[in-house]
């Protein structure tokens, strides 16, 4: 094969190779951030909407709304105030009939370090992760809940499990499982604060009924089971804990005081055709007046989270760019030292017939293509750093982010990196390009 | 009958370097013959690197013409005598400045590059070049080679776009009587070979008997 401006290039570059890769790798690592936070962005406020799906309220004891969102939907912390039931009887008789559902839930347990989730079937027949899903609308766009495997649970000390917890616990159809009364934060806040540890309800077995297909959202890794039976095995605790002779509770043993609920997730009734109602804002303005309990609008909620979330990346994405203007000043100065070295070869090129142009070229190319291939690893980079950030996610706050990368935005970004080379060459290619030529033919010494 | 131009024809050249008193060259009339030979003699200081420095291109001068094959090199824009240079002028250096970090074959076809060679034809030339010269090792990187052996790359190299004109600068000056003279074999031997002339400058003595037509440059002013 002849020789060609290629092949200088690429014996350049490995004439020099502990520059060449720390200036790629300064450029990688400018282009992985970038792209790892515009990846992001997107999928994980959609990643965030899909979680708080048609609910328009939720009502919790949280300290505020955003904690009360992140506990009763994303499964962040255990809701540390419950609801009791004449409270729970309370609502459900003032604001039922305005409500399209009003769906209990309660939290507290977990399996495997699964977060367990006890409701009713509504929570799979009225609610769904899906915004678009009206359940009172036969025409509705949204989807609702869907069974891969077996059905809902009907009784209680049955369980269904989200797509990924069935994944992640190794779970299946028919398996006997035992939950643990708190889950790995209230065990760390047993351990700082001397409260009772958490303990596995041994008593009571529970058994798999049913998978639920993927949805996307922070649910797809919780257990699901029915509030009676969790209010079972809460009662059996304490009952045991004041009479050790106890060795069974039945729902005939259940208090009202042992009825307690976390969270109430709650939509309004809307017309066919439209996910919001007039009377939203009257509605919460009546349970706002009471002091005793928090109403969030998860949808509300979000939107405030990520303002906050949004200038941080905005900041970020500055950063990016500022680190990635810096690695363009790394490949000028690479190159920029190199020259030195390099004036023999250049005049000896020059003496071979090459133009003072194509000098100037040689050395923009070189340059660039430091850019394009910073670019590509960071490409690579940010497909990994967004699948770490998207899988530390989902084990940390159980969000389900799919990074999605914009095509266009990536090759605009690969842009970017081959323009800052290029630039990043002019000026030593402008030395390359006054390179006397008869002063360094000269023998050294 | 077509008479052919010589391969080089000087008249009149002049140069001196910025803040210098006086020119470095002065040469009213020089002329080599196709495939001629001559040695350029005379004293350091009298530029005789300047001229062929000149003679390729690399250096503009104040006045007077240098023609190869014909054709006026200080005329062209720069672009094309840059071309012009890699067709048809061959340079060996005393210290051969062959490209570090590339091969010995790449090294010669780098010459090939601004040539009329056809490109698919730029590794087998530069491999039989080699051959020709002594190098049976064409991959090896030029700085795993001996002295010897990068002289014969230099040559190989000089010779790889059949030029009109090879200029020689001090070519063995670095080298010991032996190998000196091995190495002028080997120049003047590729460039009859190929048809091009020599124009060999050196402070050796014993240069001039391998030479018909000897030059003599004089320090400019002297009259010479």
């Amino acid at each position: 094969m002849a020789m060609t401006g290629a092949t200088i290039i690429k014996r350049s570059l490995s004439a020099r190779l502990f520059s060449t890769i720390t200036t790629v790798v300064t450029v990688a690592v400018a282009v992985t951030l970038m792209l790892t936070l515009l990846s992001m962005r997107d999928s994980g406020r959609s990643a965030f909407e899909r979680g708080t799906g048609n609910m328009h309220l939720l009502i919790s004891r949280d300290s505020s709304p955003l904690v009360s969102v992140l506990n009763g939907v994303f499964y962040a912390d255990p809701p540390a105030r419950p609801i009791d039931a004449a409270k729970l009887g309370e609502l459900q008789s003032d604001y039922a009939s305005a409500f399209s559902f009003f769906v209990p839930t309660q939290q507290g347990d977990s399996y495997r370090g699964l977060p367990v989730l006890a409701t009713t079937r509504e929570f799979f027949t009225r609610f769904s992760p899906d915004p678009d899903f009206n359940p009172d609308d036969p025409e509705t766009i949204g989807e609702p809940w869907k069974v891969a495997e077996g059905e809902l649970f009907d009784g209680p000390f049955e369980v269904v499990v989200g797509a990924r917890a069935a994944a992640e616990a190794g779970v299946r159809l028919g398996d006997v499982i035992f939950l643990v009364h708190g889950t790995e934060v209230s065990r760390k806040a047993a351990d700082r604060e001397g409260l009772l540890a958490p303990h596995t309800h041994k008593e009571f077995e529970y058994r798999v009924v049913g998978v639920l297909e993927p949805t996307g959202s922070a649910h797809d890794r919780a257990v699901f089971t029915d509030l009676t039976s969790s209010w079972i095995i809460h009662a059996h605790d304490r009952r045991k804990a004041e009479d050790p002779s106890v060795t069974t509770t039945t729902i005939d043993d259940l208090p009202a005081e042992d009825a307690l609920v976390t969270g109430i997730y709650g939509r309004v009734a809307t017309r066919a055709g439209s996910s919001v109602s007039a009377a939203i804002p009257a509605i919460l303005a009546r349970l706002r007046a009471d002091q005793s309990i928090t109403v969030a609008q998860p949808k509300e909620q979000i939107d405030t989270l990520f303002e906050i979330v949004g200038s941080i990346d905005q900041i970020l994405i500055a950063m990016a760019a500022a680190v990635l203007v810096s690695s363009g000043i790394a490949i000028m100065l690479a190159l920029y030292n190199s020259m030195e070295q390099r004036r023999r070869q250049i005049a000896i090129m020059r003496v071979l017939g090459s133009s003072r142009r194509r000098v100037f070229v040689l050395v923009l190319i070189e340059s660039a293509v430091i850019g394009l291939l910073g670019g590509a690893v960071g490409v690579i980079g940010a497909l990994v750093g967004s699948a770490v950030v998207a899988s530390s996610l989902k084990a940390r706050v159980g969000l389900v982010v799919e990074p999605m990368f914009d095509p266009v935005l990536t090759l605009a970004v690969i842009g970017l990196t081959v323009l800052i080379g290029g630039l990043a060459g002019l000026a030593p290619a402008a030395i390359a390009y006054r390179t006397p030529v008869s002063r360094n033919l000269r023998p050294i010494g | 009958m077509v008479t052919q131009p010589p391969a080089l024809d000087i008249a009149g050249l002049r140069f001196r370097y910025p803040g210098a008193d006086a020119d470095t060259v002065q040469l009213d009339a020089l002329s080599l013959g196709q495939g001629e030979q001559a040695l350029l003699t005379g004293a350091s200081g009298t530029g005789k690197s300047t001229l062929l420095q000149l003679i390729a291109g690399l250096m503009r001068p104040a006045a007077g013409t240098i023609s190869i094959a014909g054709e006026d090199i200080h005329a062209m824009a720069d672009a094309k005598r840059d071309l012009f240079r890699g067709a048809k002028v061959g340079m060996i250096f005393q210290t051969f400045n062959l490209l570090q970090g590339f091969s010995a074959a790449e090294n010669v076809m780098m010459a090939m590059m601004f040539s009329d060679v056809p490109r698919k034809e730029h590794r087998s030339r530069a491999v039989d070049l080699l051959r020709q010269v002594g190098i049976d090792t064409p991959a090896r990187e030029v700085t795993q080679l001996s002295v010897g052996q990068q002289q014969r790359v230099a040559v190989a190299r000089a010779a790889a776009a059949s030029p009109i004109i090879v200029l020689a600068d001090e070519p063995t000056a670095s080298l010991d009587p032996d190998a000196a003279a091995a190495a002028m074999d080997l120049i003047q031997e590729t460039c009859r070979s190929i048809g091009a002339a020599l124009l060999c400058t050196s402070h050796d003595p014993s240069m001039a008997e391998r030479f018909d037509r000897r030059e003599a440059l004089v320090p400019a002013g002297a009259g010479g």
